[in-house]
Protein backbone atom coordinates (compact mmCIF):
# COMPACT_ATOMS: atom_id res chain seq x y z
CA UNK A 1 0.00 0.00 0.00
CA UNK A 2 1.36 3.76 -0.81
CA UNK A 3 1.77 6.09 1.90
CA UNK A 4 0.69 9.54 1.16
CA UNK A 5 1.86 10.86 4.38
CA UNK A 6 4.79 9.75 6.23
CA UNK A 7 5.62 11.64 9.56
CA UNK A 8 8.62 10.93 11.81
CA UNK A 9 9.71 12.60 15.33
CA UNK A 10 7.47 15.44 14.83
CA UNK A 11 8.46 18.59 17.27
CA UNK A 12 7.23 21.85 17.43
CA UNK A 13 8.20 24.21 19.99
CA UNK A 14 6.59 27.60 20.89
CA UNK A 15 8.49 29.29 23.29
CA UNK A 16 8.75 27.30 26.23
CA UNK A 17 5.71 25.33 24.76
CA UNK A 18 5.72 21.91 23.41
CA UNK A 19 3.01 22.04 21.14
CA UNK A 20 3.72 18.92 19.16
CA UNK A 21 6.08 16.39 21.10
CA UNK A 22 8.09 13.63 18.89
CA UNK A 23 4.90 12.77 17.01
CA UNK A 24 5.70 9.71 14.51
CA UNK A 25 2.69 8.61 11.80
CA UNK A 26 1.83 7.71 8.77
CA UNK A 27 -1.73 7.51 6.79
CA UNK A 28 -2.29 4.98 3.38
CA UNK A 29 -3.61 6.19 0.22
CA UNK A 30 -7.59 5.80 0.21
CA UNK A 31 -7.61 6.21 4.29
CA UNK A 32 -9.26 8.52 6.17
CA UNK A 33 -7.07 9.12 9.43
CA UNK A 34 -7.98 11.10 12.31
CA UNK A 35 -6.20 13.45 14.86
CA UNK A 36 -8.41 13.56 18.04
CA UNK A 37 -7.73 15.69 21.02
CA UNK A 38 -9.31 18.15 23.16
CA UNK A 39 -8.22 21.89 22.18
CA UNK A 40 -4.70 22.52 22.68
CA UNK A 41 -3.69 19.48 22.36
CA UNK A 42 -1.44 19.77 19.10
CA UNK A 43 -4.37 18.97 16.71
CA UNK A 44 -3.59 22.05 14.50
CA UNK A 45 -0.03 22.88 15.03
CA UNK A 46 0.32 19.15 13.44
CA UNK A 47 -1.73 19.71 10.75
CA UNK A 48 -0.48 23.00 9.74
CA UNK A 49 3.15 21.34 9.51
CA UNK A 50 1.68 19.04 6.98
CA UNK A 51 0.18 21.74 4.99
CA UNK A 52 3.31 23.59 4.76
CA UNK A 53 1.97 26.56 7.19
CA UNK A 54 4.70 25.87 10.26
CA UNK A 55 8.06 24.42 9.96
CA UNK A 56 9.19 21.54 12.42
CA UNK A 57 11.57 22.34 15.05
CA UNK A 58 12.59 18.76 14.68
CA UNK A 59 11.67 15.67 12.90
CA UNK A 60 10.49 15.03 9.22
CA UNK A 61 7.15 15.28 7.05
CA UNK A 62 6.61 13.91 3.67
CA UNK A 63 3.26 14.46 1.77
CA UNK A 64 2.88 12.97 -1.24
CA UNK A 65 5.95 12.19 -1.85
CA UNK A 66 7.52 15.94 -0.79
CA UNK A 67 8.03 18.41 2.28
CA UNK A 68 5.11 20.73 2.55
CA UNK A 69 7.22 23.21 2.92
CA UNK A 70 9.04 23.68 -0.05
CA UNK A 71 5.27 22.34 -1.94
CA UNK A 72 5.12 23.60 -5.23
CA UNK A 73 1.99 24.60 -7.59
CA UNK A 74 1.94 20.87 -8.66
CA UNK A 75 2.22 19.16 -5.68
CA UNK A 76 -0.69 22.27 -3.82
CA UNK A 77 -2.75 21.60 -6.92
CA UNK A 78 -2.94 17.60 -5.35
CA UNK A 79 -3.91 19.05 -2.10
CA UNK A 80 -6.97 20.38 -0.34
CA UNK A 81 -7.40 21.91 2.64
CA UNK A 82 -10.86 22.70 4.76
CA UNK A 83 -9.31 25.40 7.51
CA UNK A 84 -10.06 25.47 11.15
CA UNK A 85 -11.17 29.46 11.00
CA UNK A 86 -11.62 31.43 7.61
CA UNK A 87 -14.51 33.58 6.28
CA UNK A 88 -14.42 34.50 2.72
CA UNK A 89 -15.35 37.93 1.04
CA UNK A 90 -18.76 38.36 2.04
CA UNK A 91 -20.09 40.51 -1.09
CA UNK A 92 -19.34 37.52 -3.66
CA UNK A 93 -21.93 34.89 -4.22
CA UNK A 94 -21.13 31.11 -3.16
CA UNK A 95 -20.74 30.15 -6.78
CA UNK A 96 -18.53 33.08 -7.26
CA UNK A 97 -16.68 32.31 -4.39
CA UNK A 98 -15.99 29.01 -5.56
CA UNK A 99 -15.54 29.31 -9.36
CA UNK A 100 -12.35 31.84 -8.39
CA UNK A 101 -10.86 29.35 -6.19
CA UNK A 102 -11.34 26.71 -8.93
CA UNK A 103 -9.57 28.35 -11.36
CA UNK A 104 -6.25 27.65 -9.63
CA UNK A 105 -6.84 23.88 -10.32
CA UNK A 106 -5.44 22.38 -13.31
CA UNK A 107 -8.41 20.04 -13.10
CA UNK A 108 -10.90 21.59 -11.27
CA UNK A 109 -14.37 19.57 -10.32
CA UNK A 110 -17.32 21.33 -11.77
CA UNK A 111 -18.54 23.95 -9.66
CA UNK A 112 -22.36 22.99 -9.70
CA UNK A 113 -21.13 19.49 -9.26
CA UNK A 114 -18.90 20.55 -6.13
CA UNK A 115 -22.15 23.26 -4.81
CA UNK A 116 -24.15 20.05 -5.15
CA UNK A 117 -21.88 17.39 -3.51
CA UNK A 118 -21.90 19.95 -0.39
CA UNK A 119 -25.83 20.90 -0.26
CA UNK A 120 -25.27 24.75 -1.32
CA UNK A 121 -27.05 24.38 -4.82
CA UNK A 122 -30.07 26.36 -4.04
CA UNK A 123 -27.27 28.75 -2.36
CA UNK A 124 -25.50 29.35 -5.37
CA UNK A 125 -26.46 32.78 -6.39
CA UNK A 126 -26.64 33.95 -2.49
CA UNK A 127 -23.76 36.10 -1.17
CA UNK A 128 -20.96 34.26 1.51
CA UNK A 129 -22.20 37.18 4.06
CA UNK A 130 -25.76 36.51 4.12
CA UNK A 131 -24.83 32.64 4.82
CA UNK A 132 -25.16 30.93 8.41
CA UNK A 133 -22.62 29.49 10.27
CA UNK A 134 -23.38 25.81 8.93
CA UNK A 135 -23.20 26.86 5.16
CA UNK A 136 -20.61 29.24 5.22
CA UNK A 137 -18.56 25.73 6.81
CA UNK A 138 -19.95 23.84 3.39
CA UNK A 139 -18.29 26.43 1.42
CA UNK A 140 -15.51 25.95 3.10
CA UNK A 141 -15.48 21.84 2.65
CA UNK A 142 -16.40 23.33 -1.23
CA UNK A 143 -13.23 25.14 -1.37
CA UNK A 144 -11.63 22.12 -0.15
CA UNK A 145 -12.41 19.55 -3.07
CA UNK A 146 -13.29 21.58 -5.66
CA UNK A 147 -9.48 21.68 -6.82
CA UNK A 148 -10.14 17.35 -7.22
CA UNK A 149 -7.47 16.78 -4.12
CA UNK A 150 -5.97 13.29 -3.76
CA UNK A 151 -5.48 14.32 -0.19
CA UNK A 152 -7.55 16.63 2.03
CA UNK A 153 -7.29 18.35 5.08
CA UNK A 154 -10.28 18.96 7.57
CA UNK A 155 -9.15 20.92 10.65
CA UNK A 156 -12.07 20.78 12.71
CA UNK A 157 -14.82 20.68 9.91
CA UNK A 158 -17.82 20.19 11.50
CA UNK A 159 -17.36 22.79 14.80
CA UNK A 160 -20.71 24.62 15.25
CA UNK A 161 -22.62 22.49 13.75
CA UNK A 162 -26.27 21.46 14.46
CA UNK A 163 -26.54 16.94 14.74
CA UNK A 164 -28.40 17.73 11.38
CA UNK A 165 -25.93 19.38 9.16
CA UNK A 166 -23.01 17.20 10.97
CA UNK A 167 -24.86 14.04 9.79
CA UNK A 168 -24.74 15.68 6.04
CA UNK A 169 -21.20 16.51 6.38
CA UNK A 170 -20.74 12.52 6.92
CA UNK A 171 -22.38 11.98 3.97
CA UNK A 172 -20.00 14.17 2.28
CA UNK A 173 -16.67 12.57 3.79
CA UNK A 174 -18.86 9.13 2.40
CA UNK A 175 -19.09 10.04 -0.70
CA UNK A 176 -15.63 11.47 -1.25
CA UNK A 177 -14.63 8.12 0.07
CA UNK A 178 -15.99 6.26 -2.49
CA UNK A 179 -13.66 8.32 -5.02
CA UNK A 180 -10.32 7.34 -3.52
CA UNK A 181 -9.51 10.95 -1.86
CA UNK A 182 -7.04 10.19 1.18
CA UNK A 183 -8.15 12.52 4.02
CA UNK A 184 -6.91 13.52 7.25
CA UNK A 185 -9.44 15.05 9.96
CA UNK A 186 -9.33 16.48 12.96
CA UNK A 187 -12.23 16.60 15.70
CA UNK A 188 -13.05 16.64 18.99
CA UNK A 189 -16.37 14.52 18.63
CA UNK A 190 -15.77 11.14 19.57
CA UNK A 191 -18.91 10.00 17.51
CA UNK A 192 -17.74 11.78 14.42
CA UNK A 193 -13.86 10.08 14.49
CA UNK A 194 -15.51 6.31 15.09
CA UNK A 195 -17.83 7.18 12.14
CA UNK A 196 -15.87 8.16 9.78
CA UNK A 197 -11.72 7.28 10.74
CA UNK A 198 -10.50 3.95 9.15
CA UNK A 199 -7.63 4.85 12.10
CA UNK A 200 -7.14 7.13 14.51
CA UNK A 201 -4.96 8.57 16.62
CA UNK A 202 -5.51 10.14 20.09
CA UNK A 203 -3.59 13.49 20.84
CA UNK A 204 -3.01 14.71 24.37
CA UNK A 205 -0.34 17.17 25.31
CA UNK A 206 1.37 17.52 21.94
CA UNK A 207 1.87 13.22 22.20
CA UNK A 208 -0.12 10.41 20.46
CA UNK A 209 -1.32 8.72 23.50
CA UNK A 210 -2.85 5.89 21.48
CA UNK A 211 -3.18 5.08 17.93
CA UNK A 212 -4.85 2.89 15.88
CA UNK A 213 -8.51 1.39 14.67
CA UNK A 214 -11.30 3.10 16.75
CA UNK A 215 -12.92 -0.66 17.62
CA UNK A 216 -8.96 -2.21 18.03
CA UNK A 217 -8.65 1.36 20.56
CA UNK A 218 -12.44 0.58 21.59
CA UNK A 219 -11.12 -2.78 23.01
CA UNK A 220 -7.78 -2.10 24.47
CA UNK A 221 -8.76 0.84 26.54
CA UNK A 222 -12.26 0.55 27.19
CA UNK A 223 -14.52 -2.24 29.02
CA UNK A 224 -17.94 -3.10 28.84
CA UNK A 225 -20.21 -1.84 31.96
CA UNK A 226 -23.29 -2.69 33.33
CA UNK A 227 -25.03 -0.08 34.44
CA UNK A 228 -28.59 0.07 36.79
CA UNK A 229 -30.08 1.90 39.95
CA UNK A 230 -30.14 0.90 43.66
CA UNK A 231 -31.79 2.55 46.54
CA UNK A 232 -28.98 5.09 48.08
CA UNK A 233 -28.84 2.59 51.32
CA UNK A 234 -27.20 -0.39 49.33
CA UNK A 235 -23.52 -1.00 50.48
CA UNK A 236 -21.55 -1.21 47.03
CA UNK A 237 -19.14 -3.70 49.13
CA UNK A 238 -21.70 -6.10 49.61
CA UNK A 239 -22.68 -6.13 46.29
CA UNK A 240 -19.57 -6.40 44.21
CA UNK A 241 -18.64 -9.23 46.96
CA UNK A 242 -21.85 -11.11 45.68
CA UNK A 243 -21.65 -10.29 42.25
CA UNK A 244 -18.06 -10.78 41.67
CA UNK A 245 -17.35 -7.54 40.01
CA UNK A 246 -15.43 -4.21 40.28
CA UNK A 247 -16.81 -1.22 41.32
CA UNK A 248 -16.24 1.75 39.52
CA UNK A 249 -18.18 4.72 40.21
CA UNK A 250 -21.65 5.45 41.99
CA UNK A 251 -22.78 9.11 40.70
CA UNK A 252 -26.85 10.56 41.43
CA UNK A 253 -28.56 7.99 39.87
CA UNK A 254 -26.41 5.28 38.43
CA UNK A 255 -24.24 2.63 39.54
CA UNK A 256 -21.25 0.77 37.40
CA UNK A 257 -19.56 -2.25 37.55
CA UNK A 258 -16.90 -3.74 35.63
CA UNK A 259 -17.19 -7.76 35.37
CA UNK A 260 -14.26 -9.88 33.73
CA UNK A 261 -16.61 -12.26 32.39
CA UNK A 262 -19.86 -10.44 31.72
CA UNK A 263 -22.16 -13.11 31.78
CA UNK A 264 -21.27 -14.78 35.15
CA UNK A 265 -21.11 -11.02 36.76
CA UNK A 266 -25.12 -10.68 35.42
CA UNK A 267 -25.70 -13.96 36.92
CA UNK A 268 -25.10 -13.41 40.18
CA UNK A 269 -26.40 -9.76 40.06
CA UNK A 270 -29.81 -11.00 39.36
CA UNK A 271 -29.45 -13.53 41.62
CA UNK A 272 -29.00 -11.18 44.45
CA UNK A 273 -31.77 -8.85 43.40
CA UNK A 274 -34.06 -11.93 43.59
CA UNK A 275 -32.42 -12.88 47.02
CA UNK A 276 -32.39 -9.51 48.44
CA UNK A 277 -35.81 -8.44 46.84
CA UNK A 278 -33.36 -5.47 45.60
CA UNK A 279 -34.93 -3.65 42.43
CA UNK A 280 -32.32 -2.76 39.58
CA UNK A 281 -33.79 -0.09 38.26
CA UNK A 282 -32.32 0.72 34.25
CA UNK A 283 -30.72 -2.27 34.26
CA UNK A 284 -28.11 -2.24 31.06
CA UNK A 285 -25.12 -3.60 29.47
CA UNK A 286 -23.11 -0.56 28.16
CA UNK A 287 -20.21 -0.91 25.39
CA UNK A 288 -17.55 0.70 25.70
CA UNK A 289 -17.25 4.28 23.31
CA UNK A 290 -14.68 5.93 21.96
CA UNK A 291 -15.26 8.37 24.59
CA UNK A 292 -14.19 6.32 26.82
CA UNK A 293 -11.43 5.54 25.16
CA UNK A 294 -10.38 9.66 24.84
CA UNK A 295 -11.23 10.25 28.50
CA UNK A 296 -9.17 6.98 29.21
CA UNK A 297 -6.11 7.67 27.15
CA UNK A 298 -5.85 11.05 28.24
CA UNK A 299 -6.18 11.15 31.99
CA UNK A 300 -3.61 8.32 31.84
CA UNK A 301 -1.70 11.05 30.60
CA UNK A 302 -1.68 13.26 33.03
CA UNK B 1 -2.15 32.23 -21.18
CA UNK B 2 -3.21 30.63 -17.78
CA UNK B 3 -1.18 33.35 -16.16
CA UNK B 4 -3.17 36.23 -18.12
CA UNK B 5 -6.35 34.47 -17.28
CA UNK B 6 -5.97 33.88 -13.40
CA UNK B 7 -4.84 37.67 -13.56
CA UNK B 8 -8.04 38.78 -14.93
CA UNK B 9 -10.51 36.86 -12.99
CA UNK B 10 -8.61 37.89 -10.54
CA UNK B 11 -9.63 41.24 -11.50
CA UNK B 12 -13.20 40.64 -11.96
CA UNK B 13 -13.23 39.37 -8.60
CA UNK B 14 -11.88 42.58 -7.26
CA UNK B 15 -14.40 44.66 -9.39
CA UNK B 16 -17.42 42.73 -8.45
CA UNK B 17 -16.86 43.51 -4.69
CA UNK B 18 -15.61 47.32 -5.30
CA UNK B 19 -19.20 47.60 -7.24
CA UNK B 20 -21.21 45.96 -4.53
CA UNK B 21 -19.46 48.31 -1.93
CA UNK B 22 -20.67 51.71 -1.17
CA UNK B 23 -17.49 52.71 1.27
CA UNK B 24 -15.45 51.96 -2.09
CA UNK B 25 -17.16 53.81 -4.43
CA UNK B 26 -17.68 56.61 -1.81
CA UNK B 27 -13.68 56.55 -1.50
CA UNK B 28 -12.96 55.97 -4.74
CA UNK B 29 -15.43 57.83 -7.02
CA UNK B 30 -17.68 60.22 -5.03
CA UNK B 31 -15.39 61.58 -2.85
CA UNK B 32 -12.57 63.47 -5.00
CA UNK B 33 -15.57 64.49 -7.73
CA UNK B 34 -17.62 66.04 -4.77
CA UNK B 35 -14.25 67.85 -4.01
CA UNK B 36 -13.69 68.72 -7.82
CA UNK B 37 -16.76 70.19 -8.34
CA UNK B 38 -17.24 72.04 -4.72
CA UNK B 39 -13.11 73.04 -4.64
CA UNK B 40 -13.73 74.49 -8.41
CA UNK B 41 -16.76 76.33 -8.02
CA UNK B 42 -15.10 77.89 -4.62
CA UNK B 43 -11.53 78.83 -6.87
CA UNK B 44 -13.58 79.50 -10.44
CA UNK B 45 -13.32 83.80 -9.19
CA UNK B 46 -9.85 83.82 -8.18
CA UNK B 47 -8.52 83.65 -11.56
CA UNK B 48 -5.38 81.92 -12.00
CA UNK B 49 -3.53 79.81 -9.57
CA UNK B 50 0.40 79.55 -9.69
CA UNK B 51 1.10 76.15 -9.57
CA UNK B 52 4.18 74.27 -9.01
CA UNK B 53 4.48 73.53 -13.27
CA UNK B 54 5.85 77.41 -12.77
CA UNK B 55 3.17 79.11 -14.30
CA UNK B 56 -0.44 80.08 -13.74
CA UNK B 57 -3.37 77.84 -14.41
CA UNK B 58 -7.06 77.82 -14.48
CA UNK B 59 -8.60 76.45 -11.06
CA UNK B 60 -10.37 74.27 -12.79
CA UNK B 61 -7.19 72.63 -14.67
CA UNK B 62 -5.56 72.24 -11.16
CA UNK B 63 -8.38 70.57 -9.46
CA UNK B 64 -8.90 68.50 -11.97
CA UNK B 65 -5.31 66.67 -12.36
CA UNK B 66 -4.48 67.36 -8.60
CA UNK B 67 -8.09 65.79 -7.63
CA UNK B 68 -7.55 62.80 -10.20
CA UNK B 69 -4.30 62.26 -8.54
CA UNK B 70 -5.65 62.60 -4.98
CA UNK B 71 -8.83 59.83 -5.95
CA UNK B 72 -6.24 57.83 -7.55
CA UNK B 73 -3.91 57.58 -4.57
CA UNK B 74 -6.89 57.57 -2.11
CA UNK B 75 -8.45 54.40 -3.84
CA UNK B 76 -5.14 52.65 -4.53
CA UNK B 77 -3.10 52.69 -1.97
CA UNK B 78 -6.15 52.50 0.88
CA UNK B 79 -8.16 49.95 -1.47
CA UNK B 80 -4.84 47.70 -1.61
CA UNK B 81 -4.37 48.00 1.73
CA UNK B 82 -7.82 46.76 3.05
CA UNK B 83 -8.67 44.70 0.16
CA UNK B 84 -5.15 42.37 1.33
CA UNK B 85 -5.56 43.06 4.81
CA UNK B 86 -8.99 41.87 4.73
CA UNK B 87 -8.43 38.56 2.87
CA UNK B 88 -5.13 37.87 5.40
CA UNK B 89 -7.10 38.19 8.48
CA UNK B 90 -9.60 36.39 7.28
CA UNK B 91 -7.75 33.55 6.27
CA UNK B 92 -8.76 34.30 2.50
CA UNK B 93 -4.50 34.69 1.65
CA UNK B 94 -3.72 31.31 3.36
CA UNK B 95 -6.06 29.59 1.36
CA UNK B 96 -4.42 31.51 -2.06
CA UNK B 97 -0.87 30.43 -0.87
CA UNK B 98 -2.11 26.99 -0.41
CA UNK B 99 -3.58 26.61 -3.46
CA UNK B 100 -1.51 26.20 -6.53
CA UNK B 101 -2.27 29.75 -7.64
CA UNK B 102 0.92 31.66 -9.00
CA UNK B 103 1.09 34.19 -6.44
CA UNK B 104 1.80 37.12 -9.08
CA UNK B 105 -1.49 36.48 -10.31
CA UNK B 106 -3.03 37.44 -7.58
CA UNK B 107 -0.58 40.79 -7.49
CA UNK B 108 -1.20 41.66 -10.87
CA UNK B 109 -4.79 41.15 -10.63
CA UNK B 110 -4.74 43.90 -7.80
CA UNK B 111 -3.19 45.96 -9.90
CA UNK B 112 -5.22 45.55 -13.31
CA UNK B 113 -8.12 46.14 -10.78
CA UNK B 114 -7.10 49.58 -9.85
CA UNK B 115 -5.87 50.76 -12.93
CA UNK B 116 -9.32 49.79 -14.27
CA UNK B 117 -10.67 51.56 -11.85
CA UNK B 118 -8.51 54.48 -11.91
CA UNK B 119 -9.12 54.89 -15.43
CA UNK B 120 -12.39 54.97 -14.77
CA UNK B 121 -12.08 57.94 -11.76
CA UNK B 122 -10.05 60.09 -15.06
CA UNK B 123 -13.19 59.36 -17.29
CA UNK B 124 -15.55 60.45 -14.73
CA UNK B 125 -13.40 63.79 -13.61
CA UNK B 126 -12.26 64.54 -16.79
CA UNK B 127 -16.32 64.53 -18.04
CA UNK B 128 -17.18 66.68 -14.98
CA UNK B 129 -14.51 69.12 -15.71
CA UNK B 130 -15.05 69.64 -19.18
CA UNK B 131 -19.36 69.24 -19.25
CA UNK B 132 -19.75 71.56 -16.04
CA UNK B 133 -16.58 73.86 -16.21
CA UNK B 134 -16.05 74.19 -19.64
CA UNK B 135 -12.25 72.96 -19.61
CA UNK B 136 -10.66 72.41 -22.68
CA UNK B 137 -9.29 69.18 -22.84
CA UNK B 138 -7.31 67.62 -25.80
CA UNK B 139 -7.55 63.54 -26.26
CA UNK B 140 -3.50 63.33 -25.76
CA UNK B 141 -3.82 64.31 -22.52
CA UNK B 142 -6.12 61.97 -21.60
CA UNK B 143 -3.62 59.26 -23.20
CA UNK B 144 -0.75 60.80 -21.32
CA UNK B 145 -3.66 60.66 -17.94
CA UNK B 146 -3.85 57.09 -18.23
CA UNK B 147 -0.02 56.60 -18.58
CA UNK B 148 0.37 58.48 -15.62
CA UNK B 149 -2.57 56.52 -13.58
CA UNK B 150 -0.60 52.93 -14.89
CA UNK B 151 2.51 54.63 -12.65
CA UNK B 152 0.70 55.67 -9.83
CA UNK B 153 -1.45 52.72 -9.66
CA UNK B 154 2.10 50.49 -10.19
CA UNK B 155 3.20 52.63 -7.21
CA UNK B 156 0.26 53.12 -4.78
CA UNK B 157 0.28 49.36 -4.59
CA UNK B 158 3.64 49.07 -3.89
CA UNK B 159 3.66 51.33 -0.76
CA UNK B 160 0.46 49.59 -0.06
CA UNK B 161 1.42 46.07 0.16
CA UNK B 162 4.87 46.84 1.45
CA UNK B 163 2.72 48.21 4.73
CA UNK B 164 0.39 45.82 5.16
CA UNK B 165 2.38 43.71 7.72
CA UNK B 166 2.25 46.90 10.09
CA UNK B 167 -1.73 47.03 9.60
CA UNK B 168 -3.25 44.48 11.39
CA UNK B 169 -6.98 45.20 10.60
CA UNK B 170 -8.66 46.18 7.74
CA UNK B 171 -10.15 49.11 9.93
CA UNK B 172 -7.00 50.06 10.46
CA UNK B 173 -6.29 50.15 6.99
CA UNK B 174 -9.24 52.54 5.57
CA UNK B 175 -8.27 54.91 8.02
CA UNK B 176 -4.08 54.93 7.63
CA UNK B 177 -5.06 55.18 3.99
CA UNK B 178 -7.04 58.49 4.04
CA UNK B 179 -5.29 60.14 6.82
CA UNK B 180 -1.84 59.75 4.67
CA UNK B 181 -3.70 61.11 1.18
CA UNK B 182 -5.45 63.60 2.75
CA UNK B 183 -1.73 64.61 4.95
CA UNK B 184 0.17 64.66 1.48
CA UNK B 185 -2.85 66.42 -0.44
CA UNK B 186 -2.16 69.60 1.32
CA UNK B 187 1.23 69.36 1.07
CA UNK B 188 1.57 68.14 -2.33
CA UNK B 189 -0.49 71.51 -4.22
CA UNK B 190 -3.77 69.53 -4.42
CA UNK B 191 -6.07 71.05 -2.24
CA UNK B 192 -4.15 74.42 -1.87
CA UNK B 193 -2.05 76.03 -4.17
CA UNK B 194 1.79 75.45 -4.07
CA UNK B 195 2.49 79.10 -3.82
CA UNK B 196 0.63 79.17 -0.03
CA UNK B 197 3.04 76.80 1.40
CA UNK B 198 6.18 76.79 3.26
CA UNK B 199 9.38 76.46 0.68
CA UNK B 200 10.80 73.53 2.55
CA UNK B 201 7.78 71.62 3.13
CA UNK B 202 7.41 71.54 -0.92
CA UNK B 203 10.81 70.50 -1.07
CA UNK B 204 9.77 67.74 0.60
CA UNK B 205 7.28 66.87 -0.88
CA UNK B 206 8.60 66.97 -4.72
CA UNK B 207 10.54 63.80 -3.29
CA UNK B 208 6.87 61.70 -2.49
CA UNK B 209 4.84 60.27 -4.72
CA UNK B 210 1.26 62.57 -4.61
CA UNK B 211 3.25 65.92 -5.96
CA UNK B 212 5.15 64.57 -8.74
CA UNK B 213 2.31 62.66 -10.00
CA UNK B 214 -0.63 65.65 -9.32
CA UNK B 215 1.89 68.29 -10.91
CA UNK B 216 2.06 66.44 -13.89
CA UNK B 217 -1.37 65.82 -14.27
CA UNK B 218 -2.41 68.80 -13.95
CA UNK B 219 0.74 69.55 -16.27
CA UNK B 220 -0.62 67.31 -18.83
CA UNK B 221 -4.33 69.15 -18.55
CA UNK B 222 -2.97 72.65 -18.81
CA UNK B 223 -0.52 72.55 -21.68
CA UNK B 224 -1.95 73.64 -24.82
CA UNK B 225 0.16 71.72 -27.20
CA UNK B 226 2.51 68.66 -27.39
CA UNK B 227 2.05 65.80 -24.65
CA UNK B 228 3.88 67.88 -21.61
CA UNK B 229 5.02 64.56 -20.31
CA UNK B 230 7.67 65.06 -17.86
CA UNK B 231 9.95 62.74 -16.59
CA UNK B 232 10.44 63.56 -12.88
CA UNK B 233 7.15 61.23 -11.89
CA UNK B 234 8.51 58.09 -13.43
CA UNK B 235 12.02 58.46 -11.62
CA UNK B 236 10.01 59.39 -7.88
CA UNK B 237 6.75 57.34 -8.19
CA UNK B 238 9.45 54.53 -9.68
CA UNK B 239 11.61 54.51 -7.37
CA UNK B 240 8.39 54.42 -4.54
CA UNK B 241 7.39 51.54 -6.84
CA UNK B 242 10.07 49.38 -6.61
CA UNK B 243 11.57 50.39 -3.07
CA UNK B 244 7.89 48.88 -2.25
CA UNK B 245 7.40 45.67 -3.97
CA UNK B 246 11.26 44.94 -2.63
CA UNK B 247 9.86 45.99 0.97
CA UNK B 248 7.08 43.85 0.26
CA UNK B 249 8.78 41.14 -0.50
CA UNK B 250 10.25 40.85 2.39
CA UNK B 251 7.60 42.05 4.90
CA UNK B 252 4.80 40.11 3.31
CA UNK B 253 2.72 37.62 4.75
CA UNK B 254 -0.14 35.30 3.73
CA UNK B 255 -0.50 34.38 7.27
CA UNK B 256 -3.41 35.70 9.69
CA UNK B 257 -1.49 38.39 12.27
CA UNK B 258 -4.30 37.67 14.64
CA UNK B 259 -5.01 34.33 15.31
Amino acid sequence: MTTVIEVNNLTRRFGRLTAVDDVSFSVNEGEIFGLLGENGAGKTTTIEMLEGFQKPDKGSVIVLGENPRHGHREWRDRIGLVLQESDFDPLHSVKETLTLFASFFSHPRDVDETLEMVGLTDKAKERVGRLSGGQKRRVDVALGIVGRPQLLFLDEPTTGFDPVARREFWQVIDDLRTTGTSMVLTTHYMEEAERLCDRLAIMAQGQIVAEGTSSALISAFGATTIRFEVPRDVEMSTLCAAAGAHFIRRDNVATVLLGDELEGVLFRLLTWSQSTGTALRHLEVVRPTLNDVFLGATRSDE
Amino acid sequence: MRFARLCFLQAIYNLKAYLRSARTVVLGIIMPVGLLVILSWVFANQGKIAAAAGYPISAITFYAGGLTAYGLMLGTFTGVMVAVVSAREAGWLKRFRASPMPPGSYLSGQILFNVLISMGLVVVMMAIATLIYGMHLRLISVAVMFCYTMLGVFCFTAIALAITRLVTTPEMGSSVGPFVTITLSFTSGVFLPPDLLPHWLISVSNYLPLEPLAQSMQTALAISSGTGIMYRPFIVLGIWGVVGFVAARWTFTWQPLRR
